[in-house]
């Protein structure tokens, strides 16, 4: 018998590890094998079920995602085309669900992500290499995954791109376009930028303020608007296009007053901000978000990726659409995607085999498919992008942009894996609505929001590096 | 085991089937409250970040001493749930109190504007934040609109550049109708002779309201805002809701509306500083009870209480 004395370090982190895994674990459903006893009895209730089949992958899946991305009946659908793997799912409005999961040891087998948690995944060891998967895969063959897939490539958590691939894209666009709303120019006495042409950025906030209605103190028609929970990456891209970096190489610190680029990009979007031409902290959007100001008609430009040309036109915006090609910075050409939505596999999942079975339908069978032709988005597969719609001219109008954005091949953005996703976005927008205010300068803002990321890097490296 | 029962005295019969119907709630007390306490704080200690144990570490009081120290925005979150105390809790108390006077009446119909009334308390708070805000838009609400038809161009920013006030109106409304009710039951037990007894003694309605209403209305208003302060740092669901489209999207409060668990909530799900933000929340804890301690302290001051004289 072991004579060796637990340290307080140690005996406060196994009481901490015990007693908050325990208390998490209740709020998670443990993620055992189903046995195939159990699938089978589980299966009586479909004829086709009724005997548990006794080779291939069997069992109970997990899978944390959306529940319009992954419905019933798409479960159903595939329990029945799979006997003896179930799926079960938990709705991603639950990410404390997922926390708890995860720290409790039994996280889902599948979760739904976008590429900025990458790395930061990849930093906590969370999540498994499926590069084996792959290659012995028939569904999802390596030559045929889009380049956005890269995002789920990693050598390292800080070097994402290239080496083993953790998952995959369910679809994605080049998020970097621009739409506008021909009938907001028209009113203004200006042509609809022509969709052939490759904007600037100045080019497009001088266009705002020209299209821009503005009645007393009421905004009557925004000029322009991007995503400002993705500022962060909005600015990253725009950096890239000079080689430069919102980050330092090691990605231990934020650099945004030290360089001259990035207080002309926090100039550019503070003076949008002032001038009431996007929404903003002291300006809000009526409608929660810039995207349903565009298809409100009450917004003349929108930044959004090929996705948003599924919801653009509405009854108000219906034949007055048109999809600019993404706007460059420094004369540049890039459009990576910035979200990269996807699945990646649990490295603790209880049931690896069963969980590839199910990533390979989601992401390379019907529900792929089903994506695909809905035209939400570009599909994560070559093969499939033929089937995006192209039936309508305002269809066939945004695939041919679309398709001259792909064309660039644009590199991923390696996102800071000691940085959570909406760190950065969140002191932007608490620190810009102080300086619209005038409570604090331009500068005092910029050097506040470097001390907020900073200080979250700071606390999460010393976490994942312990 | 029959004999064994038999046994038993009346008392201890008595007792054994006490705690047997208290159990299901001393259960839940225990595991629902008592053990996330004691975890929460064991999590206080730590640097969790809500993902991973592998490096948990035991940090000491180092989360306490960062609320103190280094978290300015800790401090100005709590100034700022202050403040909505000192605009929500009077105006809350107040016009609840008035309302259930005024229905408390024997009026026509005064059972139809109860239910009219109570009504707002039933709509969920989502669905009335979000009518609120089509009313209360900057550019295209319904009021600055009718405003504009008098002086063209008005943009009042209800809920960005009042956002506090603007979130007091919602609150007040939405809340209205469970004080009323409160109000209203503690003012149907006041006796019909305490007030006929005074009028025959000359007294005018406000003497009436001054003199015995009012007094005997003490122990619900103790109530009232004995819950009323608690709810008032416990307010998460306002600022969250009315915080354009939730923070998913990396969406913040306008700064006026930044209350202290906006901060909590921001630390846990934003920064993953799980273990900060628990220090966080037991400091709430720990500032809540003192501050419900001194107003029953106060309780002997100004609250009426029927206490048998001593002797009889």
């Amino acid at each position: 018998m072991s004579t060796k004395k637990i340290s307080r370090r140690n005996f406060i982190k196994l009481a901490g590890t015990v007693a908050g895994g325990a208390v998490l674990a209740g709020c998670a459903k443990t993620a055992v094998e189903t046995p195939v006893a159990t699938q089978a009895a589980v299966a009586t209730q479909k004829p086709i079920q009724t005997q548990a089949p006794t080779k291939g992958p069997q069992g109970n899946v997990v899978v944390f995602h959306d529940v319009k991305e992954l419905t019933p009946e798409m479960i159903t659908q595939f329990e029945s085309e799979h006997p003896g793997i179930t799926i079960e799912f938990i709705d991603r409005t639950e990410p404390a669900r997922l926390n708890a999961m995860i720290a409790a040891g039994t996280p889902p087998d599948l979760i739904r992500v976008q590429a900025p948690a990458i790395p930061g995944y990849l930093a906590r060891g969370l999540i498994k290499d499926l590069t084996p998967y792959f290659e012995a895969s028939s569904v999802l063959k390596l030559d045929d995954l889009m380049p956005a897939n890269n995002y789920y490539k990693a050598e390292s958590p800080t070097k994402i791109g290239t080496g083993k691939i953790y998952g995959m894209v369910k679809d994605f666009s080049p998020d970097f376009t621009v739409f506008a709303y021909k009938k907001a120019f028209e009113d203004a006495g200006l042509p609809t930028p022509d969709p052939s042409k490759t904007p600037t950025y100045a080019e497009l906030a001088e266009l705002a303020k020209s299209v821009a209605k503005i009645e007393g103190d009421r905004v009557l028609m925004w000029g322009y608007g991007y995503e400002d929970g993705w500022i962060d990456r909005i600015w990253m891209n725009a950096l890239a296009e000079l080689g430069q970096s919102l980050y330092s190489d090691d990605f231990s610190k934020v650099i945004i007053s030290g360089n001259d680029e990035t207080r002309k990009l926090a100039q550019y979007y503070y003076d949008l901000a002032k001038e009431n031409l996007a929404v903003n902290p002291v300006n809000p959007s009526p409608n929660g978000w810039a995207g349903g100001d565009f298809t409100a008609g009450i917004l003349a430009m929108m930044q959004y990726g090929f996705w948003f040309s599924a919801m653009a036109e509405t009854d108000a915006t219906r034949g007055q659409v048109v999809m600019l090609p993404a706007p460059t910075w420094a004369g540049q050409r890039r459009d990576p995607t910035m979200t990269a939505t996807g699945m990646v596999m649990a490295e603790k999942s209880q049931n690896p085999d069963a969980a590839w079975i199910v990533f390979e339908w989601f992401n390379g069978e019907q529900p792929a498919l089903d994506r695909a032709a809905s035209g939400w988005g570009v599909p994560g597969l070559k093969s499939m992008l033929e089937l995006v719609p192209q039936e309508t001219d305002f269809q066939k109008q945004c695939f041919e942009a679309l398709k001259n954005e792909l064309a660039l091949e644009t590199p991923p953005l390696q996102f800071n894996p000691y940085l959570g996703e909406t760190e950065f976005t969140n002191s932007w927008k608490t620190q810009l609505e102080q300086a619209l205010r005038g409570t604090i300068t331009f500068d005092q803002m910029l050097t506040n929001i470097e001390n907020d990321v900073n200080t979250a890097i700071a606390d999460n490296k010393a976490v994942i590096e312990g | 085991m029959v004999a064994a029962r038999l046994r038993l005295t009346r008392t201890q019969r008595r007792t054994i089937t006490f705690y047997l119907f208290i159990s299901p709630w001393l259960l839940g007390f225990i595991l629902l409250t008592i053990i996330p306490l004691i975890v929460g704080f064991l999590i206080s200690l730590t640097n969790y970040e809500g993902l991973s144990v592998i490096n948990l570490h035991f940090v000491g009081t180092d989360n306490y001493v960062r609320a103190f120290n280094s978290d300015a925005d800790a401090r100005f979150s709590l100034g700022r749930t202050l403040m909505w105390g000192v605009y929500n809790l009077p105006a809350w108390l107040i016009l609840s109190f008035v309302m259930a006077l005024i229905l408390n009446q024997n009026i026509k119909g005064h059972g139809f504007f109860r239910t009219l009334y109570y009504l707002t308390s039933v709509v969920p708070i989502v669905a009335a934040i979000t009518a609120w805000k089509v009313i209360l838009d900057k550019n295209f609400g319904w009021l600055n609109g009718f405003l504009s038809i008098f002086r063209p161009g008005t943009a009042i920013g209800w809920l960005s550049d009042y956002a506090l006030q603007g979130m007091t109106m919602i609150a007040v409304w939405t809340g209205l109708g469970a004080g009323m009710v409160i109000f209203l039951a503690g003012l149907q037990n006041i006796p019909d002779e305490l007030v006929e007894a005074a009028r025959i003694d000359g007294a005018n309605s406000w003497q009436v309201f001054r003199y015995v209403t009012l007094p005997l209305m003490t122990p619900i208003i103790f109530l009232q805002l004995i819950l009323g302060l608690i709810g008032v740092f416990r307010q998460l669901d306002l600022p969250l809701v009315l915080t354009q489209v939730g923070l998913a999207r990396g969406a913040v409060p306008p700064r006026q509306i930044y209350l202290y668990m906006m901060h909590v909530y921001r630390q846990i799900f934003i920064s993953n500083r799980w273990g900060y933000a628990f220090s966080l929340i037991w400091l709430l804890f720990i500032g809540v009870a003192i501050l419900t301690l001194v107003v029953f302290y106060t309780e002997k001051y100004w609250v009426y209480t029927e206490r048998p004289e001593e002797g009889s």
